[in-house]
């Protein structure tokens, strides 16, 4: 009698339960109904990646899943088209400099509004531009460093700098200098000081005048976007609303593309790509990150492997198509310091030869020490994997006559020996702070990575001055010029030796078109469209 | 000739003495497991915020300031840890370097993803082992035990990674029958949250869409954790059953002529409950804090990733209130355990 009584309540209780469950109610994100009464969802696009994402505040943005949302959602002074890198075009304004290089003058259309139909003016441009340099805690700060912002009137605002800056407008391009709705976000806690409390506001709405406005943020699952109705610019929204999900598993984001769960793979390795049937489309071209070799040139750090002869018998020792084996489709061979799609890059690798090697060993000094390399091997770049190509490199200078051990540690405990210029012999990689060449002259002797392989400006005078002629050009061609033979007499008696160019692969199932590739967004979202 | 009246004393129920006791030890373990994670963790070398500004930030002084202020790197390690603990007492766990929120924050999204899967499985593993394992011990020798022996030990023995991977290409893949990875399909919208648990949620807020689809992406994970699971309680259960079937009283039961269901039910697996219930505990702390490789395959937000992602950026704050969230899941299955046996053997209420 009990039993069933109990029995009975049970049932009455799961019942209860579908019922409520039963009842109305639907999710919000239905794209309307099919007519089997299951969700249309071909509105919707799909994209996966592994996020790097902290914020949906462009202002404190400094990550690569983070630029790509938010070159959706917000415009920028200037952008790039596509893949195309070589120079920045107008977004919102467009830009004229001085002969110096030092007065950069944009010019609104007055034409351009916000999501919420307010214009976009010089005084959102100034506090978005300010509010960046007042955030001392931003990753992005750095990026205003030297530059002075004057508002001229109502559509024109002033970048000054004090010494020619030729990389300004590339730097105008970074997601992080969006413009943004000073109105909407004074009135939420943003301004521009330190005291700026604007973020929780913008992870929650978008107040740019991009195509798409962030529906909902997440930063560990999903970020929505939605198709920014009111929008005026020149690439309008294609698609209602796209999904970027989280999904650091690249064997899953392989899967989920080929399941039809996502239309788009951000993060496929070259080998992944390859298995990829016909229907699917890939986007593979190199990135703008370069995997390299330091050689300290510090005598108490390298001891006697501290000298150019060495690093230039190491240079001669490798042979770089045989890493491209392990970095799979898209990857090149780094030709220098500078990366193929950066204007200065050099034309060809270094072509091993051992012969060549052999004389610099001997001049070296090297007498068969065996060298630690030090390197990052929880760190894939591109997909690419130090380990392996550690491991090949070791063969490759062992036939050379120079002894190797590997010395892999975690990346967050590797990188403070790295920074502080503490490794005699390693493998890291560099990636541009902006698009821009300037971006790759920290290599230089007594810049930033120099002195980490310390290099300073006294050891090597004349690449030193290279490096001031290339940072102080103020024309285009002169400093396409100067980047070149700066990155010829870094391959000449540089302390690095460039390795591989990692690949990037976007792969997509066919259904969508204009999948892009840009170095600081990663995949123009704002460009995707249905293929047909 | 006087009189004195004794004093009575104040009296304290036994359960409210022994839950205060408990409360205390619980309170000092966690201390320890504070003391013990920050100082693991700052022996680690290497800079956090080099490795969280990234390049082009950590050239810039003015950020490694603020981020040296903000997360008080200037200050000594003793200092650094007394306020972390002064700071806990009010509920604040830190900021995340990584992420840049609150711990708290952090956890309250990454804690129930991991409650939702881990619960549906440690229930889908008990119910299986209890009778895998039961009927393992009644036909102990035979093919039958034999069988369910070597599945077990399959369980146990199967990397969770690669299993994972194999059944999301077959099922979702080859056989069309899963769902692809993630919580929610990505035409669905998360539910309003109210307790971090997508299937409750959208039961509490009437959406019957969002709940299939809610329990339809729960299946695989929790099937793909169960298996290891279930391995490990089947054969507890069976050790546990083996030893009560030889006791007097079952012996006593048979034969009393009690129908042998009646004498599975009431006897014997009330008998082996007890070893059954902690290694089961166990079994729930692992499936909420150690199933990383699992999470990544299903693109599942839970503990594992949470934890491992603070423990390769040096986020001190994160790795922090990853290791006292641990601390407090165990510690709580350790009590909730502890009262099961009260319930379960009078013997020791009685202690």
């Amino acid at each position: 009698m009990f039993r069933s009584s109990r029995r009975t309540a049970i049932a009455v209780g799961i019942a209860g339960s579908l019922a409520l469950v039963g009842c109305s109610g639907g999710n919000t994100a239905n794209q309307g109904s099919g007519d089997d009464g299951e969700p249309a969802v071909s509105d919707t696009l799909v994209i996966d990646t592994a996020f790097s994402l902290e914020t949906g505040d462009p202002g404190r943005n400094y990550v690569p899943t983070g630029n790509m949302v938010l070159h959706a959602v917000y415009d920028t002074l200037l952008t790039f088209e596509g893949s195309d890198e070589d120079e920045p075009l107008p977004a919102l304004a467009t830009m004229e400099q001085n002969d110096e290089a030092t007065e950069f003058t944009f010019t609104l259309d007055g034409e351009r509004t916000f999501s919420d139909g307010t214009p976009v003016d010089a005084d959102d441009v100034v506090f978005s531009l300010t509010r960046v340099q007042g955030m001392t805690d931003s990753k992005a700060n750095f990026l205003m460093n030297g530059i002075t912002v004057e508002k001229v009137d109502d559509l024109t605002v002033r970048l000054v700098t004090e010494t020619p800056s030729l990389q300004v407008p590339a730097i105008m391009t970074n997601p992080a200098l969006s413009i943004l709705n000073s109105e909407a976000v004074q009135a939420n806690g943003g301004t521009n000081g330190a005291d700026d409390a604007a973020e929780d506001f913008l992870n929650g709405q978008s107040v740019g005048s991009g195509p798409y406005l962030l529906d909902s943020l997440d930063l560990t699952s999903q970020v929505v976007l939605v198709a920014n109705p009111d929008y005026d610019g020149d690439t309008p929204p294609a698609y209602e609303r796209i999904v970027i999900r989280n999904v650091s598993e690249s064997a899953t984001q392989l899967i989920n593309l080929q399941g039809g769960d996502s239309q788009l793979a951000v993060d496929l390795n070259g080998d992944q790509v390859a298995g990829l049937a016909d229907e699917f489309t890939v986007t593979s071209v190199p990135s703008a990150q370069t995997i390299f070799l330091l050689i300290n040139q510090d005598e108490e750090v390298g001891g006697a492997t501290a000298n150019p002869e060495f690093a230039e018998a190491v240079r001669y020792s490798v042979d770089t198509s045989e890493l491209l084996e392990l970095a799979g489709a898209g990857a090149v061979s780094a030709t220098g310091v500078i990366p193929p799609m950066f204007p200065g890059s050099l034309a060809e690798p270094i072509a091993p030869d051992l012969d060549r090697a052999e004389q610099a060993l001997t001049a070296s000094g090297y007498d068969g020490e065996t060298l630690r390399l030090q390197f990052p091997n929880d760190f894939p770049v591109g997909g690419v994997e130090f380990t392996p190509v550690a491991e090949r490199l070791q063969s490759q200078l062992e036939a050379a006559g120079i002894t190797v051990e590997l010395a892999p540690a975690p990346f967050a405990t590797e990188i403070d020996p790295y920074v502080n210029g503490e490794e005699a012999f390693s493998m890291w990689f560099w990636g541009p702070d902006f698009a821009d060449s300037s971006s790759f002259l920290p290599f230089g002797p007594g810049e930033k990575v120099g002195l980490r392989a310390g290099w300073t400006a006294e050891d090597a005078p004349q690449i030193a001055e290279l490096v001031t002629a290339a940072a102080t050009a103020t024309d285009t061609a002169e400093r396409e010029q100067a980047m070149s033979a700066y990155a010829a007499a870094m391959q000449e008696d540089g302390p690095f030796v460039p390795l591989v160019v990692p690949g990037v692969n976007l792969a997509g199932d066919g259904s969508v078109a204009n999948v892009e590739y840009n170095s600081t967004w990663t995949l123009d979202i704002r460009l995707l469209a249905p293929a047909n | 000739m006087t009189s004195t009246t004794p004093r009575r004393a104040r009296t304290r129920s036994p359960l409210t003495g022994y839950l205060l006791r408990r409360l205390g030890t619980s309170v000092l373990l966690l201390i320890g497991v504070t003391l013990v994670t920050f100082t693991l963790t700052t022996l680690v070398p290497g800079d956090p915020i080099a490795a969280a500004l990234g390049e082009g930030a950590a050239s810039n002084p003015a950020t490694v300031a603020a981020y040296v202020e903000r997360y008080g790197l200037d200050r000594s390690l003793p200092e650094r840890y007394l306020i972390y603990l002064g700071n806990l007492t009010q509920g604040d766990l830190g900021t995340s370097i990584q992420t840049g929120r609150p711990v708290l924050e952090d956890l309250s999204v990454a804690i129930p993803a991991s409650v939702e899967v881990a619960l549906c499985a440690i229930v889908l593993s008990l119910a299986v082992a209890l009778a895998l394992g039961t009927l393992a011990a009644h036909r102990r020798g035979r093919v039958s035990d034999q069988v369910i022996r070597v599945v077990s030990l399959i369980g146990l023995s199967v990397p969770m990674f690669w299993l994972a991977i194999m059944a999301y290409h077959l099922f979702f893949l080859r056989l069309g029958i899963a769902p692809g990875s993630g919580r929610l399909s990505p035409h669905l919208n998360p539910p309003p949250r109210i307790t971090g648990l997508y299937t409750i949620d959208f039961v509490l807020n009437g959406d019957p869409v969002g709940f299939f689809d809610a329990v339809a992406h729960l299946a695989l994970p929790v099937l793909v954790l169960s298996l290891f699971t279930i391995g490990l309680l089947t054969r507890f259960v069976r050790t546990s059953v083996l030893e009560v079937l030889g006791s007097d009283y079952v012996r006593a039961a048979r034969a009393k002529g009690l129908p042998r269901r009646r004498v599975i039910g009431a006897y014997v697996l009330r008998g082996a409950a007890l070893p059954i219930l902690t290694v089961a505990g166990v079994a729930f702390g692992i499936l909420l804090s150690g199933t990383v490789l699992v999470e990544a395959v299903f693109a599942w937000p839970g503990l594992g990733t949470y934890a491992y992602n603070s423990a390769i950026a040096l986020d001190l704050p994160g790795v922090m209130g990853v290791g006292l969230v641990v601390g407090v899941i165990y510690l709580v299955i350790n009590f909730v355990v502890d009262l099961l046996y009260g319930v379960l053997d009078p013997r020791v209420r009685l202690a």
